[in-house]
């Protein structure tokens, strides 16, 4: 059910920027630097230690593996 | 399996069907992907309490400090190629590290927090020292084996520096919609090496309001496996171990505070394998919904194979006999942090299995909501083959004070289930396949909290050299687990441009 929900949350996503056309000179807010689509750079040494003290990793634009996160 | 399989599938065929479409960005000059080389400072401090160490098996202090720092210079080598260099280093005390060995040996611990006590060496005979039950061991000048879950050694293993280097190239086409970048990456610790490498590439398309991107990547690393000293003993002197070295004429005591010679962990062998290899395939896929919405949706698909125990978690098994070194008055209190001098001898390190399959699903959206306000929001399904299931959401409400200066107010959520292989100290039974009692597996929630305010240079107001400052972002957090580990993380990155 989970992955059904987000196989359609893509697939909406997907179709309606068909019709998406922001031109560059429309893009000032969008360009913000608050707008950015990944973690700040200041986040990377929380991230390490949420990935030590938690069981889940990833999917966080992060590092994928290295490391023995064992302290 | 299957399910995974079709996600990926249809992922690749949604996304195909746009990258084919054609772009009509029609490239009227070329701007440097980078205009001067930057060099931005990231430092931080950590610290965490809690009860429930897995050097302990699951019980005892889980004090942790780190100082980390990373310089990260990015350097346009010409219109189109940025090479990222990245060199840092994490230097951590740790509860964890120092209870490898618990044992005070030199007999200058006394019960104040200021132990001198050293966790390496050889323990003379104790036999006399612990005749009796009263506090006359305290601040004894002989030498005396003995520690406590609930307390920090201070031997060697309690610290260690992490060092690492990385470094990432980058090239963008002439029209700026395609990027492929590579990487490479080292880091060392003690009892732990790694290298990884990898590469992606991403493409924009639909007048740069989508972009899909992949990337792959591999850690090599391998462990120098440091175990907990009564096992390691016993694997280099096998079953004459208390009659050598460490142990030699050391006093250990059943669950009764009685003179035992029976404690032998069998279950215990040293890892054949101490290497441990990580594989990731990441995929992403972003979208400019309006002038003040995107979104981004990105998956990870993760196996990793080796070693994926740590070695020196301690566990113990419920249908074993316990064993102790230290003062057997402390013996019935063995569990509890009034326990200040004895250490519960282990049965086995934890086992898991050699390979573990994950899949990270993530998604970004964020919302110009005004001139003033910004809306950042993340979340996170995960789920393994080990049985771990959580969820994550975070939401991040950046306010603008002014052209430079912005605050935000940040939460984030966190839940999981726990591992299919942890219990609890004590809750293991010696017919298991595999088992673990780190907490960090175990189910809980957790609760980060806190604020950070940046501020962004519009002309330079000091400089170092010819590098003038950009911006300074600084940040706390305060993240409170449902097990009772808290912690507090403070984090400052600078960053200064070449003018």
């Amino acid at each position: 059910m989970k992955y059904t929900l987000l196989i359609f949350f893509c697939l909406l996503i997907l179709q309606s920027c068909k019709s998406t056309q922001v031109k560059e000179y429309e893009k000032q807010h969008i360009n913000d630097r608050e707008m950015k689509l990944s973690a700040k750079t200041a986040e990377r040494h929380e991230t390490n230690f949420q990935v030590y003290r938690e069981g889940a990793s990833g999917a966080n634009g992060g590092k994928t593996g290295g490391g023995c996160g064992c302290n | 399996m299957y399910t995974i399989r079709k996600i990926i599938f249809v992922f690749l065929l949604s996304i195909s069907g746009f990258a084919q479409e054609n772009d009509s960005t029609e490239v009227v000059y070329k701007r440097r992907v980078l205009e001067a080389s930057e060099i931005e400072f990231i430092s931080s401090y950590y610290k965490q309490d809690g009860n429930h160490s897995a050097v302990s098996g699951g019980i005892g202090t889980e004090k942790l400090t780190d100082v980390a720092s990373n310089i990260v210079l990015t350097i346009p080598l010409n219109a189109d190629d940025i090479l990222t260099i990245d060199a840092g280093f994490s230097a951590y005390t740790s509860a964890s590290s120092s209870n490898i060995n618990p044992f005070f040996t030199d007999g200058s611990y006394v019960d104040n927090g200021n132990n001198t006590g050293a966790s390496r060496g050889y323990a003379k005979s104790t036999k006399d020292l612990n005749r009796d039950s009263d506090d006359d061991d305290y601040g004894t000048t002989q030498p005396l084996p003995y520690g406590s879950p609930w307390i920090e050694s201070t031997g060697a293993s309690r610290k260690d520096v992490l060092t690492t280097l990385s470094a990432n190239y980058s090239h963008s086409s002439d029209d700026r919609n395609l990027i492929w970048n590579a990487n490479l990456s080292v880091s060392r610790e003690y009892d732990y090496q790694s290298f990884g490498f990898g590469g992606g590439i991403a493409k924009l398309f639909n007048e740069k309001n989508s972009e899909i991107s992949i990337k792959a990547s591999a850690y090599l690393d391998k462990w120098k496996a440091i175990y907990p000293t009564e096992l390691h003993e016993y694997a280099k002197y096998g079953f004459n171990f208390q009659n050598n070295s460490y142990f030699e004429n050391v006093t250990v005591y059943d669950q009764y505070g009685l003179e035992s010679s029976n404690y032998l962990p069998f279950y215990f062998s040293e890892f054949d394998n101490e290497k441990r290899n990580s594989y990731s395939l990441s995929l992403g896929f972003s979208q400019v919904l309006t002038k003040e919405l995107q979104v981004s949706i990105f998956m990870d698909v993760l196996y990793q194979e080796g070693l994926l125990s740590t070695p020196y978690h301690r566990v113990y098994f419920a249908d074993k006999a316990n064993y102790y070194i230290g003062q057997k008055r402390y013996i019935p209190l063995y569990d509890t942090p009034q326990n200040k001098g004895v250490y519960r001898l282990a049965d086995d390190v934890e086992r898991l299995p050699d390979n573990r399959f994950k899949l990270p699903l993530g998604a970004r959206l964020n919302y110009y909501i005004n001139d003033l306000m910004v809306l950042r929001t993340y979340y996170r399904f995960y789920s393994d083959d080990w049985g771990l299931v959580s969820h994550t959401a975070s939401i991040e409400l950046p306010i603008k004070i002014s052209n430079s200066f912005t605050a935000y107010p940040m939460y984030r959520f966190y839940t999981q289930k726990a591992l299919d292989y942890f219990a609890p100290f004590e809750q293991h039974y010696s017919s298991e396949k595999y088992y673990t009692s780190d907490y960090d597996l175990s189910s809980f929630d957790s609760h980060q909290y806190g604020a950070g305010f940046s501020y962004s240079a519009v002309f330079s107001p000091f400089k170092i050299f010819k590098f003038g400052l950009k911006n300074i972002d600084f940040r706390y957090n305060h993240y409170s687990r449902s097990d009772q580990l808290e912690a507090d993380i403070f984090t400052i990155a600078i960053k200064f441009v070449n003018q």
